[in-house]
């Protein structure tokens, strides 16, 4: 870069900002999350490949139907693991997913730093995909576990997924790259009066690999047994 | 191919290096003459005059009456065979060692690469050797063990003697059966059938040796062919890596306490890639202030060498260590060593080694944590009325 573009670039970001002007970087690699609608809303084709991804909504948005649907995706395509704190993983619902569980590791710790120490020695293990599942009021003291936890987590391109609650803490607001909150906008309905999925509202809140601010809406069925 | 380096049992040879007037002659070691007790080694001297080893004392006098007796010096055998461990391993971590304390194998596939001429190979390990002990050794190399240590047998110091792989069983076909590891009664059998030679045994089938000798001889059948089927126990070099530092003033606070593990796991992971070794156990020591010490002590799966990771095995260990005082040493200390390059295929081939790694990892993680703690599903295709007996939970 030339000293005077150079200069012209540090005067546009000292007016509008260090992220105005953008350096065309080569696209970030992306794991798909098995729904196009969610790959095109993240605006680089899926979950970010070495980086953590937020998946934030309040109960019965769908955000773990969303993420266990991810995570049957990725099944297909390599090793997964997933970090279950609540302890109410239902191995029969990411069956109907058609989720390859032989390929699948559920954790179950006992903390929070037991989780973050068994995701370090996974992803550098080489599993593909990992999903915290954080149940709400069990955040207290991640902010301290994730920076050591997600240079590993670049080290081993591996792709961290974090169901959280909707009002999720400043410090992984803070380390995600990618947030994505859910709203459920109404439930699907089939004929015969039974549920069949919800109708979801996505927005990206945040994003460090492609514009911010999207939404979108889709309907996410639930598999039929 | 495997090389066999033979030497005189180490206890002549520490005998040789305590006392060089007694090279040349007959020398016998196990106790006085007129002690109880039986010949543990012999010098080539004495067993020209009719000594064997197991002989007893009293009757190797009367073979051998201008003998020396001598009792063996344990401590100085023992340095004397790890001495030859030790200078084997330097030229290749390929080392193993054999009932017999006075032999040694090496593995020659990687050393070959450095030395492509076998006779500048063979002519290097004998000067490493003689320059260590004293002796000169003599050297075999075979496809296997067994082949490589009865051609050392035949072998004589400067003069080495390789068989190639495609003339073992022409090479063993000339020997008689008793280089077999034979008991008397087997030996007797097969010399009542007329089997006097390896190629007696070479010439019936396996089948038919099975059906007269039982499935626990094929060993012995196989060794007719050069197929040595024994494990290869490699040398441990004893490299003590340890690190320690004293904390003044001591600390009372893990954040302090993580960043100087952290430190010394450092200082480790360069002291094991000097040596080219990784650990698999960690002890780490802490002493406290008028408190008995806190070992924890780290396990890996693996041979591990970076500080990461040696890092990551201490970290939540020495969070739920219980510390009463504050802490006025730390002492980190690498045991379990082994050859490092064990894991370089993992590093070199990104996918082939992953599986490998998880494997090490869940292992890992179920020492750390207890085997419930990483867990895979399995929905049971007979699907019983109730949801928790459809899902098979098993130990990852």
């Amino acid at each position: 870069m030339s000293d005077r573009l150079q200069q012209a670039v540090t005067v546009l970001q000292t007016r509008f900002g260090s992220a105005a002007p953008r350096p065309a970087a080569a696209p970030s690699p992306a794991r798909a999350s098995g729904i196009p609608e969610l790959d095109a809303l993240t605006g680089i084709g899926g979950w970010p490949v070495g980086r953590l991804s937020l998946l934030t909504g309040p109960r019965g948005s769908g955000k773990r139907t969303l993420a266990q649907r991810s995570l049957a995706a990725a099944s297909r395509e390599g090793s997964v693991a997933y970090i279950d704190l609540p302890g109410r993983l239902d191995p029969e619902f990411l069956s109907r997913l058609d989720t390859r569980l032989d390929r699948l590791l559920v954790v179950r710790p006992k903390s929070l730093r037991d989780a973050m120490a068994s995701v370090r020695v996974l992803a550098r293990a080489g599993v593909d995909f990992i999903e915290i599942d954080l149940p709400q009021g069990r955040s207290a003291g991640l902010d301290a576990e994730l920076p050591h936890l997600l240079h590993r987590i670049a080290e081993a391109e591996c792709t961290l997924l974090l169901i959280h609650a909707a009002e999720s803490d400043d410090a992984i607001r803070y380390y995600a790259s990618l947030s994505l909150s859910l709203q459920r906008s109404a439930w699907v309905l089939g004929d015969d009066g039974d549920l069949r999925g919800l109708q979801v509202d996505a927005t990206v809140v945040k994003n460090r690999l492609a514009p911010p601010g999207r939404r979108a809406s889709w309907v996410v069925p639930y598999p039929i047994a | 191919m495997i090389a066999c380096v033979r030497t005189p049992h180490p206890s002549l040879v520490a005998a040789w290096l305590t006392s060089p007037g007694l090279r040349g002659r007959p020398l016998i070691l196990g106790g006085r003459a007129d002690e109880r007790g039986v010949v543990a080694a012999a010098s080539d001297e004495a067993r020209l005059q009719g000594v064997a080893v197991g002989m007893s004392l009293n009757r190797a006098q009367q073979f051998a009456p201008e003998a020396i007796f001598e009792p063996v010096d344990e401590m100085a055998t023992a340095r004397v065979h790890q001495s030859l461990l030790a200078t084997l391993h330097q030229l290749t971590p390929d080392v193993a060692v054999d009932e017999d304390p006075g032999c040694a194998f090496l593995g020659l596939d990687r050393l070959v690469l450095r030395w492509p001429d076998s006779s500048q190979l063979l002519a290097a390990i004998e000067r490493a050797v003689a320059g260590a002990l004293g002796v000169s050794p003599a050297i075999g190399v075979g496809s296997s063990m067994f082949v490589s240590k009865v051609a050392a047998g035949q072998a004589k110091p400067g003069s080495p003697v390789i068989v190639k792989a495609e003339a073992t069983t022409m090479f063993l076909a000339q020997l008689p059966i008793e280089v077999l590891p034979l008991d008397d009664d087997v030996r007797e059998y097969l010399e009542l059938l007329g089997l006097r030679r390896i190629a007696g045994l070479q010439s019936i089938s396996r089948a038919a040796f099975r059906r007269q000798f039982g499935v626990k001889l094929l060993d012995i059948y196989d060794l007719a062919f050069g197929i040595d089927r024994r494990r290869w126990r490699p040398f441990k070099h004893p490299v003590r890596i340890q690190v320690a530092e004293p904390l003044e003033p001591p600390i009372d606070n893990l954040e302090a306490l993580q960043f100087i593990a952290r430190a010394l796991a450092d200082r480790i992971s360069a002291d094991l890639l000097e040596h080219g070794l990784g650990t698999r156990g960690l002890r780490v020591t802490l002493g406290q202030e008028a408190a008995k010490p806190v070992i924890i002590e780290v396990r890996f799966a693996y041979p591990v060498t970076m500080a990461g990771e040696l890092f990551d095995g201490i970290r939540p260990r020495l969070l739920r260590a219980s510390i009463s005082a504050p802490l006025e040493r730390i002492t980190l200390r690498a045991g379990r060593l082994e050859p490092a390059y064990v894991r370089q295929p993992g590093l070199l081939i990104r996918r082939d080694g992953f599986a490998e790694s998880i494997a090490d990892a869940i292992a890992r993680l179920q020492e750390e944590y207890g085997p419930a703690m990483i867990q895979r599903a399995e929905v049971r295709a007979d699907a019983a009325p109730l949801p928790d007996h459809r899902i098979l939970w098993k130990p990852a």
